[in-house]
C-alpha cells in the first residue's frame, strides 16, 4: 500500500467557474478522486449539468450561481456550502476570464477593461480565499488552490490585464502560504497553458507544433493535477505553483524553430577547449 | 574599496580569470578604462588562450595600468594561489574577481559522453569555483571584494542542446547564490551576469538568417553587446552594489521574460 492518499472520499471542494472548461473538468476530476463538489459559477444551467455529471459519480453536489467579484455573494457560497455539505476542505479558484481584452497597447486600454480584467482574474480569487479562511483555519486542514497562468511567469507584448491578473494569483498563493501553513491550510497554484477553448483540432495541431512537448494542453490534464494538490499525497506542497505547460516555461529562451539542436549556444568565451 | 564611486575604480585590482576572448577582453578594458588595475589569467593554460590573455593585457597596460598574465589550468587551486600572490605582489591586494567563464558546447545530450561532460564542468564551472574560493578567502580576511562570474541565461533554464551549458552555469549560479549568503556579512559580495545572445560570441546567432529572427524575437531587438555586460559588471563592482548580492542580474535584452 501506498504510505501516501490520493483518496478524497468525504471531502467537500469549491470549485468557482465549474460551469464550463477547467472548471468542470476540475469538478470531475475530484468527484472522481472521491470528493463532493459545491459549483460555482455565473450561469445555473451549466453549473447545474456539471453537478449532475458529479452525481452522477456518485458523489454529492451542489450548484450555486455565484459572482465571484461579489465578496457577499462569495461569503453566501462559503456558508451554504458549509450548511448543505457540511464543510470545505478545500478551495479551487479557477473563475477567470481573458475576457476578449487579449493584447492591446496599454495606451488604448480602458478604466473599465483594467478593473474587469483584475476583477475577474484576482479579485474573485482574494474573496474566495477570504471567505474560506476562518472555516479552514479553525478546522487547522484546508487546501486553498488557484489557477494561475503560464502568462503571468513570463511577457507577451500588449499583454497586461490577465498575466498581471495571474501573476497576482501567483503571489496570493505564496503570501497565503506563508501567512496559513501553520495553521494546517496549505496554499498552491496550477498554471496551465493557455489554450482557447473554441480552438478546432486543426488549430491546436498548429499551435501544438510549436510548442515544446509538440501538442498543446488536453482539456482533461489540470483537472487530476488539481486533485493531486488537494490530496494527502501533497500535504507538504505549499506556496509552489506547478506549470502545467509540458516544459515551456522551462525553455523559453529560443523561438519556435531555433530550438534545434547545436542552436542554443549563449556562450561565455570562445569554444577553443583544450583538453583538461 | 577605498572611497570609489561608481565608474571610478581608481586603485582596485581586479584578477579576470579565462580572459581569453572578446568578452574577457570586454570586461577587462572596461575595468582598466575605469581606473582599475588589470591581471588575467588563462583558462586551461593552452598556448592560444596565452597568446589572448597578452594580447588584452597589452590593451590594459596601454591605459595605464598595471598587472600582469597567468598561464594556468584555472581548475588547480596551487596555481591560481601563486598567480593570486604573483598578481598582488605586482599591483596590491585584488579586491574585484571577474570570472569571465568558459561556454561548453551546445550539443544534443545523447551525442555528449562522460568526458565531455566532465570536461564542461571542470572548464566551466570548477575554473569558476577555485578562484572564487582563492581570492574570496583573500578578500574575506580584508573585509571587502566583489567576485562577478559569468554565465548563461539557460542557468534556470532549459534549452535543446544546452545541457552541457545549463548544467555548468546552473553550477555556478548556485555557487554564486550560496555564497553570496554565506559571506553577506563579510563585506564580500558575490554575484554573477547572465547572458543571452552576444555579438561575437558562439551560438545559434552566428547564423544570419537565425541571428534576424532572433533580433526580432528580442525584446530588445537586438543581440547584447560585450560593452552591455561591461556597463552591469561596472556596475556590480562599484561601492554603489553593495547591497546587491547573490543575484544573477541578466544581461539579455529581456530574452528571458519573453512569453
Amino acid at each position: 500500500m501506498s504510505p501516501v492518499s490520493f483518496d478524497l472520499a468525504g471531502r467537500v471542494a469549491i470549485v468557482t467557474g465549474a460551469g464550463s472548461g477547467l472548471g468542470r473538468e476540475i469538478a470531475l476530476a475530484l468527484a472522481r478522486a472521491g470528493c463532493d463538489v459545491a459549483g460555482a459559477g455565473r450561469r445555473p444551467g451549466p453549473l447545474d449539468e456539471t453537478a449532475e455529471a458529479v452525481r452522477a459519480l456518485g458523489r454529492r453536489a451542489l450548484a450555486r450561481p455565484t459572482d465571484v467579484t461579489d465578496s457577499a455573494q462569495v461569503d453566501g457560497l462559503v456558508a451554504e456550502t458549509i450548511a448543505e455539505l457540511g464543510r470545505v476542505d478545500v478551495l479551487v479558484s479557477n473563475a477567470g476570464s481573458y475576457l476578449g481584452i487579449g493584447a492591446k497597447p496599454l495606451a488604448e486600454l480602458t478604466d473599465e477593461e483594467w478593473r474587469a480584467g483584475l476583477d475577474a482574474n484576482l479579485t474573485g480569487a482574494v474573496y474566495c480565499a477570504r471567505a474560506v479562511l476562518p472555516h479552514m483555519t479553525e478546522r487547522g486542514s484546508g487546501r486553498i488552490i488557484s489557477i494561475a497562468s503560464g502568462l503571468g511567469l513570463r511577457a507577451r507584448r500588449d499583454d497586461y490585464v490577465y498575466s498581471i491578473a495571474k501573476a497576482g494569483v501567483m503571489q496570493l498563493t505564496r503570501a497565503l502560504a506563508v501567512s496559513h501553513g501553520r495553521d494546517g491550510v496549505l496554499a498552491t497554484a496550477v498554471a496551465p497553458g493557455l489554450i482557447p477553448l473554441d480552438a478546432s483540432e486543426q488549430e491546436r495541431a498548429s499551435m501544438g507544433a510549436r510548442q515544446v512537448a509538440g501538442r498543446v494542453r488536453r482539456p482533461e490534464e489540470v483537472g487530476p493535477v488539481v486533485a493531486f494538490l488537494a490530496s494527502d499525497a501533497a500535504g507538504y506542497l505549499n506556496g509552489v505553483t506547478l506549470s502545467l505547460d509540458g516544459g515551456a516555461a522551462a525553455g523559453g529562451v529560443v523561438p519556435a524553430g531555433i530550438g534545434a539542436p547545436a542552436a542554443t549556444g549563449v556562450a561565455a568565451a570562445r569554444p577553443t577547449e583544450a583538453a583538461p | 574599496m577605498s572611497g570609489s564611486s561608481l565608474g571610478d575604480l581608481s586603485g582596485r585590482h581586479a584578477l579576470v580569470t579565462a580572459a581569453i576572448g572578446p568578452l574577457g577582453r570586454a570586461l577587462a578594458v572596461a575595468l582598466a578604462e575605469a581606473g582599475a588595475d588589470v591581471s588575467l589569467t588563462t583558462l586551461s593554460g593552452a598556448r592560444e588562450e596565452e597568446f589572448e590573455a597578452n594580447s588584452i593585457l597589452n590593451e590594459c597596460w596601454s591605459l595605464g595600468r598595471r598587472g600582469n598574465a597567468h598561464t594556468l589550468d584555472l581548475a588547480d587551486p596551487a596555481a591560481v594561489e601563486a598567480a593570486l600572490d604573483a598578481a598582488e605582489r605586482t599591483a596590491g591586494p585584488v579586491s574585484i574577481l571577474v570570472n569571465a567563464g568558459h561556454s561548453p558546447p551546445a550539443v544534443p545530450a545523447l551525442e555528449t559522453d562522460l568526458q565531455a561532460w566532465e570536461r564542461a564542468l571542470r572548464l566551466a564551472a570548477t575554473a569558476a569555483y577555485v578562484p572564487t574560493l582563492a581570492a574570496g578567502r583573500r578578500m574575506r580576511g580584508r573585509g571587502a571584494g566583489r567576485i562577478v562570474s559569468v554565465v548563461s541565461v539557460l542557468h534556470d533554464r532549459g534549452a535543446p542542446g544546452g545541457a552541457l551549458i545549463a548544467a555548468s552555469s546552473g553550477a555556478v549560479a548556485g555557487l554564486t547564490r550560496s555564497l553570496g549568503v554565506e559571506w553577506a556579512r563579510s563585506g564580500v559580495t558575490v554575484n554573477a551576469l547572465g547572458l543571452g545572445f552576444v555579438e561575437g560570441l558562439p551560438g545559434p546567432h552566428a547564423d544570419p538568417a537565425t541571428s534576424a529572427a532572433l533580433e526580432r524575437y528580442i525584446p530588445a531587438r537586438r543581440l547584447g553587446r560585450p560593452a552591455d555586460l561591461a556597463g552591469a559588471l561596472l556596475y556590480l563592482v562599484s561601492d554603489e552594489a553593495a547591497y546587491l548580492n547573490a543575484e544573477v542580474l541578466l544581461v539579455d535584452g529581456g530574452v528571458a521574460v519573453h512569453a
